[in-house]
């Protein structure tokens, strides 16, 4: 080393030469990737990254790169500039060497570069060769040196051109059109790799502009990566602000900024010395290690697996919605991989997992609102794979889509054209085997199903689908599920849900249902899903009998035989007049019906009394609309109430909320009755309507009401206890049993009652409105278990509740 | 509508292939949940009452 070093590490001696340019004009795709658009651009590239490389050093503040008018494209910035003068080993000019041998740097010297970038070294020789033109302005002790080159060789000597100002270099060249098939750079091409290099250096201030169009941009992020990806995750909900930090450990900078998002996929980029490692490598891997590890810890020691014990993140549950960028800086960088863009280095894993580990953790006790949203985001992800998982073994266990083999449990029918096919869901066993016996096998198919019983809680019992259940289903189907659906494979047009009218079969209808509406949609959008309607009643007289479906049903049979045996006279003198028959049996229903809108709106703590009045001041127009307009109206309202109704009565006038004015009336004598609220809700309800209309027909009969049956005559107070002594007459000698399961129906009973396609009634499922229907199912399914229950009580035990 | 596993809003018109669900993932994770008997319907109580007080916390559902 008989040269001396100039004062700042970078002098003539600090490049060694390694090897001649010859070979890169001949296989430039070597060097540079190929000759199209991609390693067009990768010029500006190398010469970027030597001024980048400059300002890791410290020397380096500004970079400006000029798209000129002529294809040439120039890179400034504000660094120590190359070094001039006598190269220790070779005859040239230092400056010379630089840019006509390959492999000469200051790179592959410790000495002047801590870490550097650049294309693995080969730097400004590279894009000198391939340039048609290439000039390099140094300024560098005082003096502005210059240099030509033409297609690699130098076209001037190294000239002195006077004194300058500061330091930097300036390079400016125009690709060989010999080399490139296209020599235009594009600007956003040149842009985005700028802002990247801005990104990942923070604080340096890179400027471009195009002489071409004008267009101009700096790029300058104090925020560095961090603001690198607060912007990636611009477009998506974020759950939280970008986290960063950075350590430096066993000379290996590294820095990490990471944001979850509502995104499914990750995004994760990767760099070292400022290379994009799109392959990854070792820091790529070791901040997925410390990402699972940091999340499962953290979600153990917080009780954040509660909801399933065994369950574990996976790397890819703890990056889904990821945005992170990973920079680390290194001495000796080793590229592996197809395109050279993998980290090999293995001291980088450890350092990096340590960063994230330690840096992470701390957050998240600093920030648990934060921590649990992150973990939380990951566990639903887990929770989702593992779904995935369940779904395909479900489908995937023998021939679960394979119509040839279908399940044993089924019953199938003989026809083989959909549109004529039946498919009867029967709960049970015992129902399923007179099912079986009852069914026009021509057409009919059955498939018996129990709901599995879970004893969750000992003290209750839950029931469920088993997933063996819902595969023979899916099979018996056989149209498939989830993304394997079609429709046109669907087996049977007919889809016949067929429980026990009690506790139990409503469960089992409800969870088919939900299925159904959940899993296969479009069966019941194309009207191929059905409830049957077993009866729930069978009455014998002598030797008939007779299945009535529900109550109205049975409330019908039963008028009928009863205006069979009795008369009713009503009236005196002039208005006497005389009921039977079918005449007897509509005024016997109208009081009926009159009496159940009293009690439906007894349900909703309406009074009965303040109802009845509330009704006759209606048909007198003594209240209407306009009643509940203001407050003096309203006040009217409440008092002609009050005289009507009884001493007994008192209003209070209140708003209703909704800019109008409603009466509560309270039974003064009794406080423990709810106030009956009268608003225009109540005024409009159909209810009401129905009260006034049968009321005034009712109310046209005239008094006294006398009953005759054979030679007893009685008098009754109203047409409701007429009504009650009709049914009363219409029950004798009638054996009425109600039937609980389908069981206990011979098969032939439930043919004639049931299945029969001439005789039965079914309720087609409809979905008049999806989102009610979905309401319904989530209260039934919710993980509310009381309001669940009670619910279910309600309304199980008529499907036509569950508004479908 | 709202996707019955995230209730975020989903579009109910047949353009929604995943519908009542807002997406694929959710559609998925919902048959998982059917697959892995994760879905019940809360039932009758039984006679064994004798120890109301210890039985453990109702297991949280999906939905």
């Amino acid at each position: 080393m008989a040269n001396k070093q100039s004062s700042d590490g970078y002098g003539a001696d600090s490049i060694r030469v390694l090897e001649g340019l010859e070979a890169v004009r001949k296989r430039p795709g070597m060097y540079i990737g190929d000759t199209a658009e991609r390693g067009l651009h990768h010029l500006v590239s190398e010469i970027v990254d030597n001024s980048v490389d400059e300002a890791l050093a410290g020397h380096c503040t500004e970079i400006n790169v000029v798209i000129l008018g002529d294809d040439r494209i120039s890179v400034e910035d504000d660094g120590r500039g190359i070094p001039v003068g006598p190269h220790p080993t070779e005859k040239r000019d230092t400056l010379e060497v630089v840019h006509t041998v390959l492999h000469a740097g200051g790179k592959f010297d410790r000495g002047a570069y801590k870490v550097s970038g650049g294309l693995h070294g080969v730097g400004a020789s590279v894009v000198n060769a391939l340039s048609e033109e290439f000039e390099v302005e140094v300024r560098r002790g005082g003096r502005l040196w210059f240099q030509r080159y033409e297609r690699g060789a130098p076209a001037t000597r190294v000239e002195d051109r006077g004194p300058a100002k500061n330091t930097g270099t300036r390079t400016t060249f125009s690709p060989d059109p010999q080399i490139f098939k296209e020599v235009k750079f594009k600007y956003e091409i040149v842009a985005r790799y700028l802002r990247e290099m801005a990104y990942l250096n923070a604080g340096l201030k890179i400027a471009l502009a195009d002489e071409r169009t004008g267009k101009r941009e700096e790029f300058h992020y104090a925020g560095g990566i961090a603001e690198f990806v607060a912007s990636l995750g611009k477009s998506n909900e974020t759950l939280h602000d970008v986290i960063f930090f950075k350590g430096v450990r066993d000379g290996i900078d590294a820095e990490a900024a990471l944001q979850w998002t509502d995104a499914i996929h990750e995004t994760v980029f990767t760099y070292a010395n400022n290379i994009h490692t799109i392959e990854g490598g070792t820091h790529l891997s070791g901040l997925k290690s410390a990402l699972t590890r940091t999340l499962n810890s953290y979600a153990q020691k917080n009780n954040l697996f509660a909801k399933n014990k065994e369950m574990r993140l996976e790397g890819d549950d703890t990056r889904e919605g990821l945005i992170a960028v990973v920079s680390v800086k290194i001495p000796e960088p080793q590229f592996e991989g197809q395109t050279k863009t993998k980290l090999g280095n293995s001291e980088v894993e450890g350092v990096v997992a340590a960063l994230v580990n330690e840096r992470l953790g701390e957050y998240f006790e600093k920030n648990p609102g934060v921590a649990k949203r992150i973990v939380g985001r990951a566990v639903e992800a887990a929770t989702a794979r593992e779904a995935a998982r369940k779904a395909k073994e479900l489908v995937r266990r023998k021939g679960a889509l394979d119509s040839g083999s279908l399940p044993g449990k089924l019953a199938d029918c003989q026809e083989r054209d959909p549109a004529r096919s039946e498919l009867f869901l029967v709960e049970g066993q015992s129902a399923g085997g007179t099912a079986k016996e009852g069914r026009d096998r021509k057409i009919q198919a059955i498939l018996p199903l129990r709901g599995k019983i879970l004893n969750v809680e000992r003290a209750r019992i839950d029931k469920m689908l088993s997933s063996a259940e819902l595969r023979t289903l899916i099979t018996a189907l056989g149209m498939g599920v989830g993304d394997e659906k079609d429709l046109a494979k669907l087996r049977y047009h007919k889809i016949v849900i067929m429980t026990d009218a009690d506790v139990d079969g409503s469960h089992i209808r409800t969870l088919l249902l939900t299925f159904f509406f959940r899993q296969f949609i479009e069966i019941i959008e194309n009207g191929y899903l059905y409830v049957a309607q077993p009866p729930l009643f069978r009455a014998k007289k002598g030797k008939t009998e007779r299945y009535l479906k529900d109550e109205a049903a049975l409330e019908d049979y039963l008028t009928d035989l009863g205006v069979d045996s009795v008369t009713l006279e009503t009236g005196a003198g002039k208005e006497a007049r005389e009921y039977k028959g079918a005449a007897l049996k509509t005024l016997v229903r109208k009081a009926l019906h009159h009496d159940r809108m009293f009690e439906a709106l007894e349900r909703r703590s309406k009074s009965r009394d303040v109802i009845a009045a509330l009704a006759r001041l209606a048909a007198d127009r003594t209240v209407g609309d306009a009643s509940f307009d203001s407050e003096d109206a309203a006040r009217a309202m409440g008092d002609a109430i009050v005289k009507a109704g009884g001493a007994n009565l008192a209003a209070k006038v209140e708003p209703d909320g909704e800019a109008r004015w409603r009466v509560a009336v309270t039974h003064s004598n009794n406080g423990r009755t709810p106030p009956t609220v009268i608003d225009l809700a109540t005024f409009h309800s159909g209810e009401l309507r129905e009260i006034r209309r049968l009321g005034a027909d009712l109310g046209a009969v005239a008094r006294p009401f006398t009953l005759a049956a054979g030679d007893e005559r009685r008098t009754l107070e109203s047409l409701k206890a007429v009504a009650d002594a009709v049914l009363a007459a219409g029950q004798k000698g009638v054996e009425i049993s109600r039937y609980k399961g389908l069981g206990e129906m011979n098969a032939e009973q439930l043919w004639e009652t049931t299945m029969d396609p001439e005789r039965r009634t079914m309720l087609k499922v409809q979905i008049s409105s999806m989102e009610d229907a979905e309401e319904v199912f989530a209260r039934l399914m919710g993980d509310q278990v009381e309001p669940r229950r009670q619910f279910i009580e309600e309304n199980a035990l008529n499907v036509r509740n569950l508004d479908i | 509508m709202r996707c019955p596993i995230c209730r975020k809003e989903a579009d109910a018109s047949p353009a929604n292939r995943f519908r009542p669900f807002c997406s694929e993932r959710c559609r998925t994770v919902d048959l998982g949940a059917w697959a892995g008997e994760g879905y019940r319907v809360a039932g009758r109580e039984t006679e064994d009452v004798e120890h109301p007080d210890d039985r453990p916390a109702p297991k949280k559902l999906l939905h």
